[in-house]
């Protein structure tokens, strides 16, 4: 073998090793398959998530979101993303970490089918929900935030269906307002930053200062459940 | 500051030329220039093989994509997809500035191959060695918009280039550049001469100028050592642009090119066996400056546009002499040939070339359009002092019983009086063409459905002050000695000044202004009928007419229709069709008769007339009356969101009205493109492609043996019918070709396959032997034939694989491989000998090759 | 040839040194103003990284007139302003912040808050920021974006217009439909030069050209495949005055660019050469020898009858290793005796032989 050839067999080996060393650093969820699953195991599995949750996946504590109604592409994800423990740390860590993929997929559809019920909690003042539902529709150009709108849909339940990757952003209509807050928060300081999707609301919420994200998070809370 | 260094005899001094160019910039440059753009100059890409992006090969594809928003890429509106971005610069922050770039160095290896093949190497010059594949270094300022760009390439002292750029956005842009460009004529020259390369070739001892054997040629041509030839472009420049206020601008552009080397020339000396022919070598040694400047100015209902360019070519040498070891042998009995053994090849002139332009542009708000108006006015000159006719010793001509001068040996030349500039009619060109061009258009568009336009161009070169006669006021006689005297040598009387009142022959006695003028008209309308449908239509008209030339009028009639179809989302489709009629006034096949002896007082014909130069039946193409149809079909269908596919076709077919001469000429090509890029990283394309061409022609031989037929027409008893013949090339191209790209990991893996495939046939018939230069081979009747194809195949294959080793440093390993096979008939038999059948030759041709090579880069992004 | 060696090494020490003059007098040239800040809003509409640098600049004349760009398709939409956009199209503004158009936009909205960043180019963002998925709710450079071609292209051409595109109205690219963005791309850096849309001139041409393109395949060629020159040496895409998009008055304007030794006037000229080089070459690529059109002696013989030597018909018996070897045939067939064939300048140079 002459010196070139061994040269270029050499470099294509080490490209060899070089190759299976990689993991992928961030979940992309640009493309993402719609979510087929068994409901009924979904609910078998959903027993320990109800005590957070709320029955149904209907929270009522406001710092822990609601489940029901959900996006099932954007459940599924959540979960996966917990599994890698990629999130700030949450007992759902532990909690999914024995998923399998096949537990993950029922019960994203599992609370998927769930109905979602109205919040309990007393609506927020008007200035208030004037200023989040105007942050909501035309965003704010003045900080440079954009109205969340354009992907959470005109009446907040997620983006129209159809594109494939539009399927993992999720529906915030009547979402818990605490915990709403809490993800705007975390996504601005970087604590969220393992999916596209991420990547894209940590942009987005470093425009938003707190009242602005409290604002947003009432109107968000106190919109009533869409009827199916 | 000199330029020009090498132009010493030049009547334009280069100093001069060179101040004006400066003067040009700096008037066009009042204070504080972009390179030549896409309206003016050349010089908008430098690259080399190895990366003929000039940078981007080395960029490494951004696995994040484009966007966190949607998967894929964006398609282009006719439909392409377009490309993934590359992985951002992390640029280092001195202070305001921040800079990012590229460093790549490495070495070739070239273990095996043909490496002087000058299909192989023609423009690339690789070599063994270390590289410096890229160095690409940008400061930029943030606060103003200021940036600098260095970029350089090295793969070898001839293949090289450096530029440096300096500007603010939207304010200025400075840029320097200096470039070396190879260019390989010849791997494989054997030149007998001594002094390749020099404006003198001189016979190696082996040889004696005018007298040396064949089996001495023969031997001389065997021992030449095998040589490469080529010349090299050297070139420097300078660019300024800048926005003088948000209308104004103003730009200027010099650069200086220098060529230097040795090409295959011809070299005259009449008939084999009887004297000889010989391939030269020609010396490159040559300097141009170009010009360009100028201002332009948009605003809001006008716009406005003025330019100069100019140019400066200056070339080391007025001519170049070589020896010939040919002994001059008449084959008229009883005439003894004059030794004559030197020959000389006036090289390019000196040229000087200004040219100032206009355009007014108005726009037409109320029907939404605008009228432009453009106004040229140029001039090319040269006031090459002129070389003496022949450059010989002693006697020229032939003698009969002895060559000694005088009234007894009237076709014997005294070199002396033609050997000197005093035997010129004028000791320099003073040839100058002036050219103008006026051109008015119209765009409108009245309603959003309908696009009107119209123009008409106006252009005209008018050669001024150039009448040259061919007059030796020494001798008093008229015409030109031919080859270097050997024609005359040889054939008593032919090529051979004729006498102030003759008598006999035919000969140039001035040389012929070619005036010629144009207008050309273009009328036509687009209708969208609706939101996915364009129709067009143009109507063209061209008149043409030349001065001295067999028509002195050509018309061309077109009409041109177009449709743009873009029903289908996935779809763009684009079918254009033409159809040409070109007619002209009487063709006169003969529009020579005043630059000929024939015209002088006291003109005598020959006994039987004056012979004809060609037949009536000749149309040249270029005069030709002709139809033409021409399609045209483009289509880019998406077939995946991250796949596309192109297809176009193509068929130009004009048929000649012309029984000798080019009768058709058929082109047409099919390609389909097929690219896929199913991630950031990944990209995938192929392409096949056809084109062919097909040409058919006729002549006819003379029958005359001694040439002084009288009767131009087909059928007649100079061109008779039983010697016409017709030929046909056929020229078939296959194209093939694959590109992979693919990060396996962190590993980036690309590969690229290239293929052409050429073959061409010649294909003859003829209506019987006289058709035939060797005639007494075959038998009577007609007959056909055919040389054998033409070939040339290439097939290349890269794989190179970038490694990254640490952070900001990869290592690239590749390899390419290239072959090539070439058969080509006019150089049968040129490996065994240069030395054919009394000719002399310096080029081998085109040769068979394969090479490999092998490189390995350290890309360190800086 | 030292000598002259040595000067060539010195023309070029000469060019640099002006460049770097140059560099000097036009770092020079900048000015500063003062009373910049009257009109910056509190919109924080411009680059917070800019912003910081303290220095105030007159924006660049040629971003000066910079506006946000007109959308017919959503004439009642509002700006809102760079970081709007930027907040979801971050990997954009990552790719983008390396182009000239950025360095440029950047600098001007920085001395000029009303000169728009994005919205130069892609008209009003509110609309689009409520609905992206609403077609031509901004200006979109794609073939499914729903901004009609004119509108891509006007838009272009408000910061564009004249210059080398001066003739873009009317011109084969135009009446065919093609969009700027067709071939360019200025959302990143694709191309070294040219803000392509593909990484070369020639790579992008060849996207509906590619049977051009193949041309230069062919045994001779310009020298486009190996990167030393590009087709819009030649062609002026945007429009010209000569068809096919010629940068010049005529074709032999163009072949002089570079073939300046050809331009002559010659003592002698061969009719054919001084109407149009691409008579008798193929200007791309061509099967034959410097890019002939068909083989010699056939080309020449096109046009010549004349008696006695150029009208007979050669077979392979003329070629090197037939019974009748003929330099009509062989290597350079004709040009061997009519070398000059282009034009001769000597006095003895008719018919080119000298």
């Amino acid at each position: 073998m002459n010196r070139p050839t061994s040269l270029l067999l050499g470099a294509l080996l080490l490209a060899g090793g070089c190759a299976s060393a990689h993991a992928a650093s961030y979940i992309d969820q640009r493309r993402v398959d719609a979510v087929q699953g068994d409901v009924a195991a979904g609910a078998a599995k959903a027993t320990v998530c109800v005590a957070c949750h709320g029955p149904n996946g209907n929270a009522i504590v406001p710092a822990f979101p609601r489940l029901a109604g959900q996006r099932a592409e954007y459940l599924a994800g959540e979960l996966h993303k917990f599994k890698r423990g990629t999130r700030p740390e949450s007992p759902m860590t532990a909690l999914a970490m024995p998923l399998t993929d096949e537990d993950i997929r029922n019960l994203a559809v599992y609370f998927a089918a769930q109905t979602h019920t109205p919040s309990t909690l007393p609506p927020p003042d008007s200035q208030t929900l004037a200023r989040g539902e105007a942050l909501y529709r035309q965003g704010d150009p003045a900080r440079g935030a954009p109205p969340c709108q354009g992907c959470h849909g005109a009446d907040a339940t997620g983006p129209e269906a159809g594109a494939e990757h539009y399927r993992a952003w999720p529906s915030l209509r009547g979402q818990n307002g605490d915990y709403l807050v809490q993800r705007l928060q975390n996504y601005r300081d970087g604590k969220l930053k393992d999916s596209s999707n991420d990547f894209v609301m940590h942009g987005v919420a470093q425009t938003l200062d707190e009242p602005s994200m409290r604002a947003l998070a009432s109107y968000l809370s106190s919109l009533p459940p869409a009827s199916r | 500051m000199n330029l020009l260094s090498a132009s010493s005899r030049s009547s334009f001094p280069p100093r001069r030329a060179l101040a004006a160019a400066c003067a040009g910039v700096a008037a066009m440059a009042c204070s504080s220039l972009a390179f030549a753009d896409s309206g003016i100059g050349v010089d908008l890409w430098r690259g080399n093989k190895l990366d003929p992006t000039a940078g981007t090969r080395s960029e490494t594809p951004d696995e994040n994509g484009t966007t966190w928003l949607k998967p894929g890429q964006n398609r282009s509106p006719t439909g392409n997809l377009y490309l993934g971005p590359f992985t951002p610069p992390q640029p280092e922050q001195y202070g305001d500035w921040r800079g990012y770039g590229t460093l790549e160095v490495g070495v070739l290896m070239v273990p095996t191959g043909d490496q002087r093949n000058a299909l192989w190497n023609r423009y690339a010059d690789w070599k063994e060695g270390p590289i410096l594949g890229l160095l690409d270094y940008t400061l930029e300022r943030a606060s103003d918009g200021t940036y600098a760009n260095f970029r350089g390439s090295r793969i070898s002292d001839d293949d090289e280039y450096y530029q440096a750029t300096f500007g603010r956005a939207g304010a200025f842009k400075v840029q320097a550049f200096v470039r070396d460009m190879p260019n390989i004529v010849s791997g494989n020259a054997k030149p007998v001469w001594n002094g390749v390369g020099s404006n003198r070739l001189t016979l190696p001892s082996g040889l004696t100028p005018g007298g040396s054997t064949p089996a001495q040629i023969a031997a001389a041509s065997a021992a030449a050592p095998e040589r490469t030839l080529s010349v090299t472009r050297e070139k420097q420049g300078l660019s300024y642009s800048m926005f003088l206020t948000p209308e104004w601008t103003a730009y200027a552009n010099v650069t200086d090119e220098q060529r230097r080397g040795a090409r295959p020339y011809g070299g005259s000396f009449f008939f084999p066996g009887l004297g000889g022919s010989m391939e030269t070598v020609k010396p490159i040694d040559d300097s141009t400056i170009n010009v360009n400047g100028g201002f332009r100015y948009a605003g809001a209902a006008w716009r406005m546009d003025f330019s100069y360019s100019g140019s400066f070519y200056r070339d080391a040498n007025t001519r170049y002499t070589f020896e010939s070891p040919f002994v001059m042998a008449s084959p008229v009995p009883g005439a003894l040939s004059a030794p004559v053994y030197q020959g000389q090849m006036s090289t390019e002139p000196d040229n000087d070339y200004h040219n100032l332009q206009a355009t007014l542009t108005r726009k037409l708000p109320s029907l939404n359009g605008e009228v432009s108006l453009s106004a040229a006015a140029g001039r090319m000159q040269q006031d090459d002092t002129l070389i003496a006719p022949i450059d010989c010793r002693g006697v020229f001509g032939v003698g009969f019983g002895d060559l000694q001068l005088g009234p007894q040996n009237p076709l014997l030349g005294d070199c002396s009086q033609w050997n000197t500039p005093a035997a010129l009619s004028r000791r320099s060109a003073k040839m100058r063409i002036d050219t103008s061009m006026v051109d008015a258009r119209m765009v409108l568009n009245p309603t959003s459905q309908w696009t009107l336009r119209g123009n008409v161009k106006y252009d005209r070169q008018d050669y001024r002050t150039g009448d040259y006669l061919l007059y030796n006021p020494l001798t008093g006689q008229y015409g030109y000695i031919a080859e270097n005297g050997s024609q005359p040598s040889i054939i008593p009387g032919e090529g051979f000044p004729v006498g102030r009142f003759t008598e006999v022959g035919n000969m140039r006695i001035r040389n012929i202004p070619l005036d010629i003028q144009t207008v050309d008209a273009n009328l036509g309308a687009d209708w969208k009928f609706d939101d996915k449908n364009t129709l067009g239509v143009t109507f063209g008209y061209n008149r043409y007419e030349p001065t001295h030339r067999e028509r002195s009028e050509i018309n061309d009639s077109s009409v041109k229709l177009t449709w743009i179809n873009r029903s289908l989302d996935a779809l763009t489709l684009r079918v254009n069709y033409t159809y040409l009629k070109q007619s002209g006034d009487r063709y006169d096949y003969d529009p020579y008769e005043e630059f000929v002896s024939a015209s002088l007082p006291g003109y005598t014909p020959p006994a039987g007339g004056t012979p004809v130069i060609t037949t009536s039946a000749m149309r040249k193409y270029d005069m030709s009356s002709f139809d033409q149809n021409k399609l045209d079909v483009m289509a880019t269908l998406a077939l995946r969101d991250d796949m596309t596919v192109s297809a176009s076709a193509r068929l130009d077919r004009k048929s000649y009205d012309a029984r000798i001469g080019r009768q058709d000429y058929d082109t047409g090509s099919a390609t389909l493109q097929w690219e896929w890029q199913p991630a950031a990283t990944t990209n995938l394309s192929a392409f096949l492609g056809y084109d062919r061409s097909r040409l058919k022609m006729s002549n006819v031989n003379d029958a005359l043996e001694n040439g002084a037929g009288t009767d131009p027409s087909l059928g007649g008893p100079t061109y008779p019918y039983d010697a016409q013949w017709w030929l046909r090339d056929k020229q078939r191209n296959y194209y093939a070709g694959a590109l992979f790209d693919h990060r396996i990991g962190r590993v980036r893996v690309d590969a690229g396959w290239n293929y052409t495939y050429s073959r061409g046939t010649d294909s003859y018939r003829y209506a019987g032997p006289d058709a035939l230069a060797y005639p007494t081979t075959v038998p009577p009747g007609p007959g056909s034939g055919a040389f054998s194809p033409m070939v040339y195949r290439v097939n290349s294959f890269n794989l190179g694989v970038t490694i990254p080793i640490v952070e900001r440093v990869s290592l690239r390993v590749f390899d390419y491989y290239e072959r090539g096979r070439v058969d080509d008939w006019h150089y049968l038999g040129f490996d065994q000998s240069r030395y054919i059948g009394g000719m002399l030759y310096t080029d081998g041709g085109p040769q068979s090759y394969s090479n490999n090579v092998v490189g390995m880069l350290v890309n360190v992004k800086l | 040839m030292q000598n002259r060696l040595l000067q060539n090494r010195l023309v070029r020490a000469v060019v640099v040194c002006g460049f770097w003059l140059l560099f000097g007098a036009a770092a020079q040239a900048q000015q500063t103003r003062e009373e910049l800040s009257r009109n910056l809003p509190a919109s924080g509409l411009s680059n917070e990284e800019v912003q910081s640098t303290g220095r105030t600049l007159l924006a660049a004349p040629g971003f000066a007139k910079a506006k946000v760009a007109v959308n017919p398709a959503f004439p009642d939409a509002t700006p809102v302003g760079e970081r709007t956009c930027t907040a979801c199209h971050q990997l954009e503004a990552d790719h983008f912040t390396h182009t000239l158009h950025a360095l440029g936009l950047h600098a001007a909205n920085k001395a000029d808050a009303s000169i728009p960043v994005c919205e130069t180019c892609h008209g009003p963002g509110s609309q689009h920021a409520q609905a992206p998925l609403t077609k031509g709710s901004i200006i979109a450079y794609t073939k499914n974006g729903g901004t009609p071609i004119d509108v891509q292209t006007q838009t272009c051409l408000t910061c564009h217009e004249g210059g080398p595109r001066d003739h873009w109205l009317g011109s084969i690219h135009q009446r065919n439909g093609l969009s700027c963005s067709d071939c360019h791309n200025p959302m990143a850096k694709f191309s070294v030069e040219g803000s392509l849309a593909k990484s070369s001139i020639n790579d992008t041409c060849a996207q509906c050209h590619q049977d051009v393109r193949m041309q230069f395949n062919r045994r001779s060629h310009m020298p486009l495949p190996e990167g030393q020159m590009s087709c819009a040496d030649c062609h002026n895409p945007h429009g010209s005055l000569t068809a096919p998009l010629l940068k010049t008055n005529t074709v032999n304007e163009t072949c002089y660019q570079c073939h300046a030794e050809k331009r002559g006037p010659f003592l002698f000229e061969h009719p054919p050469v001084r109407e149009s080089c691409l008579n008798c070459h193929s200007p791309h690529g061509s099967n034959q020898n410097t890019l002939l059109v068909a083989p010699i002696p056939f080309l020449c013989q096109q046009c010549h009858t004349a008696q006695r030597h150029p009208d007979n018909l050669h077979t392979m018996q003329s070629t090197g290793t037939g019974s009748n070897p003929d330099f009509r045939v062989m290597g350079r067939g004709c040009l061997t005796c009519h070398a000059n064939i282009h034009g001769s300048n000597a006095p003895s140079g008719p018919k080119f032989h000298e």
